[in-house]
């Protein structure tokens, strides 16, 4: 009986023994293969069209443009400093020299050993070409807004070009290098401007940087190589794999299984596991990211109206002083976050020129509080005036993790002065249908900026685009206008807009962390950049020895 | 039956027509804007949202919307998508094979290995192996995908490195790697999917086979067979399983529509590139291009699974077409 048991038995267990065999036999081939000089990114999007002045409207993601950035080189590269006023921390790219005519004219050097990844070289024409194309608003609405105030781009000859701007202001050499990277007229003129997006290029670009075109594979991932002749030296990476996992778990298991060499943005509750990884190394990077509190001043219902309860600057300074806002930012980011002073991401080089945050003081906010008619006339813990309840809704989008769980320690704090938060988290696009319509209480909003703070007028100017909140100090505009126009320092200036702003109580400015990033050990000469990550990739190097053994 | 099935097919083309109209018409009503997902982390100003409202036909009204929309679904033509800036069809196209092999691989699994343990559980009823089924088959059925599929993928992928956690292919392999190695390489990105998938739902065949087995197998022509000396094998497999297969004909109906919707969160947790995944993103970011093209396969889906129980349920008793 036994021996016709086991007879049975051998082949199933035979299967079993194959299949255990071949999955691990294949486990170390996908070992062998991460040591090449290959190096596997895991990100949450897929780069579509990462062509410069066609990452408009949803393509400009974060994942086109790290694309777009191994691909297409700038006239100049922004420094680690990230002073966007004038051009002291800008390294040349594309362009090996820069001269200033006048105020109002720069010229630019284009590097005689630049070549298009088909051999061609890159001259002025090129260059004509792609702002011709950038300040097009039908072709490219955001980049042309971002572009006004360059008049003319022309050339001199096949590699000096002369830029000429509306007026003098501080940022004329951003404007001129950061916001689109030069494409190939060669490849690009003899297609209608408005079918590039359609073309055999859009979908197989053809660059200047130090990465070319290799594939891409829909929902997966896509694949560049190193350009062997590029004229600022030799990526040593051969093989830059961008591979795409929507989903932060399945990102955070492609890393610690070791199908990826590096991921960006952690999740802060996974920077723990990351951690105990001892093949990999964690990077704090300063994010773009910015987190407030934003107090609606104009009636939900009615915007010709103010706000019943917000329209009041003690009210808001009142919330501002209950908060204890470093708590809130340890508790959600640990070390890795600051509460910002006025609403500056860590990105912005005026946060290191700004003044510290404000702590918290109950007693003031009670006093404030008071002093504006709240009282608790029914002992009940909830403020009250003319029979109403000091109760405001926080609304936020139920796809941010980090904003539910400030909102609930939010809620608890602002509690202990007597103001009743009722949270509301809605669908994405519903947050969004309601946030732009100004129908809102206060708004749980994140931001992501550029490295130029004159992005800030958008928000914070009286006529700003997004300027939601109804918030308006024409002090503020004055002050921003001047800071902008590089009239005296800008940095004093925008510092002072920051205070003004603050001492508005326009909202409650809450976090501007920085974002953690892992990298394998294996790679050498690892920096990221906070203005696009893996902008520095091709001065990475790669051991040949493998990273092996983990603890958990 | 030639007019029965032209009716059948008739009544399914007017059901999907009527599915498009009503897509199209409350995926407008509802709220949400899908070019207000652009100011969602960056300013923009109000001229770049009209450009691409014109761009995208958002400015006209929904009737000439549905119109336009029909006109290019004429031509096989589902418009652009907003999200992605690349035509639908191609964006469905690309991702339908992964869908296909995953969902594919579920319903194979599915109904091989579920209607086989189910009829030998009928066979067996009482006995230890259909107690421990049972159990199993409970378990499963129980168990949350994604909870499942979160564990797999921890467990066998990161902590065990036996399986690839994620991913339908490793961008690493060789370029001259050949088909073999290829399809193994799929193979094995495809197994967690494909297990995390198949407990839940080859639990739910196997309750389905066993309990329309056991009414089959007491009916007196399944004794006249006995009686008449034929083998346990021919009458399970020829005589009674032909007439348990009717309620799992309903159940094959409606998984196949499943296989696209079903598979949502198990495609984002092993970052695997098919249309549930896409379909998801295209809900929350209100691409109604993208949404409209994937609901349609959907509402196919559907539309074709009852066309095809129907069809399957005439053709094995022909009291269905004369009723």
């Amino acid at each position: 009986m036994g021996a016709v048991s086991a007879a049975r038995w051998r082949p199933r267990l035979t299967v079993i023994a194959v299949l255990a065999m071949w999955c691990s036999s294949r486990a170390g081939a996908q070992s062998e293969s991460a040591t090449t000089t290959g190096i596997v990114i895991v990100t949450g999007q897929q780069a579509t069209t990462p062509v410069p002045t066609l990452m408009e409207g949803a393509a400009n993601s974060v994942g086109n443009q790290d694309v777009a950035d191994q691909l297409f080189l700038r006239l100049a590269e922004m420094g680690p400093k990230l002073l966007t006023a004038g051009d002291r921390d800008f390294v040349p790219a594309l362009a090996r020299s820069w001269t200033r005519r006048d105020s109002t004219t720069l010229v630019f050097e284009i590097d005689p050993r630049a070549r298009w990844h088909d051999g061609v070289p890159v001259t002025a024409r090129d260059v004509i070409f792609t702002f011709k194309r950038a300040k097009n608003p039908d072709l490219a609405p955001r980049v042309s807004e971002l572009l006004r105030q360059i008049t003319s781009v022309t050339a001199e000859g096949e590699s000096r070009v002369v830029f000429r701007f509306a007026r003098a202001y501080a940022e004329q050499f951003y404007d001129a290098t950061y916001h689109v990277a030069p494409i190939p007229a060669h490849l690009l003129d003899s297609i209608p401007s408005d079918s590039v997006s359609r073309s055999s290029f859009a979908a197989s670009p053809v660059g200047s940087g130090p990465y070319r075109w290799v594939r891409s594979v829909p929902g997966q991932f896509v694949e560049l190589a190193a350009v062997p002749d590029f004229f600022l030296g030799r990526p040593k990476i051969e093989r830059v794999i961008l591979r795409t996992a929507v989903e932060p778990s399945a990102r955070l298991n492609l890393l610690l299984s070791g199908q990826a060499d590096a991921m960006d943005i952690i999740p802060p509750p996974s920077v723990g596991r990351v951690a105990s990884d001892t093949t990999l190394r964690l990077i704090a990077v300063p994010s773009s990211t910015m987190g407030y509190l934003l107090f609606n001043q104009r009636d939900p219902k009615n915007r010709a109206r103010p706000h019943s309860i917000l329209a009041d600057s003690r009210v808001r300074r009142a919330i501002t002083l209950g908060l204890e806002r470093n708590q809130l930012v340890q508790a959600v980011f640990g070390s890795h976050g600051m509460v910002p002073y006025g609403p500056v991401s860590q990105l912005l080089w005026i946060r290191h020129r700004s003044p510290r945050a404000g702590g918290p003081n109950v007693s003031e906010a009670r006093r404030l509080l008071a002093a504006t008619g709240w009282g608790d006339s029914d002992a009940d813990g909830t403020l009250d005036r003319e029979g109403r309840p000091l109760r405001l809704v926080l609304s936020l989008p139920n796809t941010s993790g980090i904003r539910r769980q400030m909102a609930l320690l939010i809620q608890e704090q602002l509690r202990r002065i007597g103001v009743q938060i009722e949270i509301q988290q809605l669908e994405f696009p519903i947050y969004l249908e309601r946030r732009s319509a100004g129908d809102f209480d206060v708004d749980f909003s994140s931001v992501n900026q550029d490295p130029s703070p004159s992005g800030l007028t958008q928000s914070w100017g009286c006529t700003g685009g997004n300027n939601v909140a109804g918030y308006c100090d024409r002090g503020v505009d004055s002050v921003m206008e001047q800071a902008i126009g590089g009239r005296g320092d800008p940095g004093e200036k925008w510092i002072e807009a920051l205070t003004k702003i603050e001492q508005d109580a326009a909202a409650t400015f809450l976090y501007a962390p920085a974002f953690m990033y892992a990298v394998n050990r294996r790679f050498r000469g690892v920096t990221i950049t906070p203005q696009s990550a893996w902008l520095s990739l091709r001065k990475w190097s790669v051991s040949p020895v493998p990273i092996v053994g983990r603890s958990h | 039956m030639g007019g029965w099935l032209l009716r059948r097919a008739l009544q399914a083309v007017a059901t999907l027509v009527v599915a498009i109209v009503l897509l199209f018409v409350l995926m407008r009503a509802a709220p949400g804007d899908p070019l207000f997902r652009l100011s969602a982390d960056r300013p923009i100003s109000q001229k770049e949202i009209e450009v691409l409202r014109a761009r995208y036909g958002l400015d006209q009204p929904v009737g000439r919307q549905l119109l336009a929309f029909v006109g290019g679904l004429a031509r096989g033509d589902l418009g652009v998508s907003i999200e992605y800036g690349r035509p639908v069809t191609s964006l469905l196209v690309e991702r339908l094979p992964a869908t296909m092999l995953l969902g594919g691989s579920v319903l194979l699994l599915n109904f091989t290995v579920g209607l086989w343990l189910g009829v030998r559980q009928a066979v067996r009823r009482g006995a230890r192996e259909d107690r421990w089924l049972t159990t199993l088959s409970l378990t499963g059925y129980a168990m949350p995908s994604f909870w499942l599929g979160l564990v797999l993928a921890w467990l066998v992928g990161v902590e065990w490195r036996l399986l690839p956690a994620a991913g339908m292919q490793d961008p690493l392999l060789s370029s001259d790697a050949g088909v073999l190695a290829r399809a193994g390489d799929v193979l094995r990105h495809l197994v967690l999917p494909v297990l995390t998938l198949s407990v839940v739902s080859i639990a739910a065949t196997m309750r389905y086979q066993r309990a329309a087995m056991l009414e089959v197998l007491h009916l007196p022509y399944i004794v006249t067979a006995r009686a008449k000396g034929l083998s346990e094998r021919v009458v399970t497999w020829r005589h009674a399983w032909r007439n348990a297969l009717f309620p799992v004909i309903t159940l094959f109906g409606l998984w196949l529509p499943i296989l696209v919707t079903g598979s949502v969160f198990v495609e984002a947790v092993f970052a695997w590139p098919g249309l549930g995944s896409l379909a998801a993103g295209a809900v929350g970011a209100r691409d109604y291009p993208l949404l409209m093209g994937a609901s349609l396969l959907v509402a196919a889906l559907v539309v074709a699974g009852g066309f095809l129980t129907d069809v399957t349920y005439a053709l094995l008793d022909p009291r269905v077409r004369i009723g």
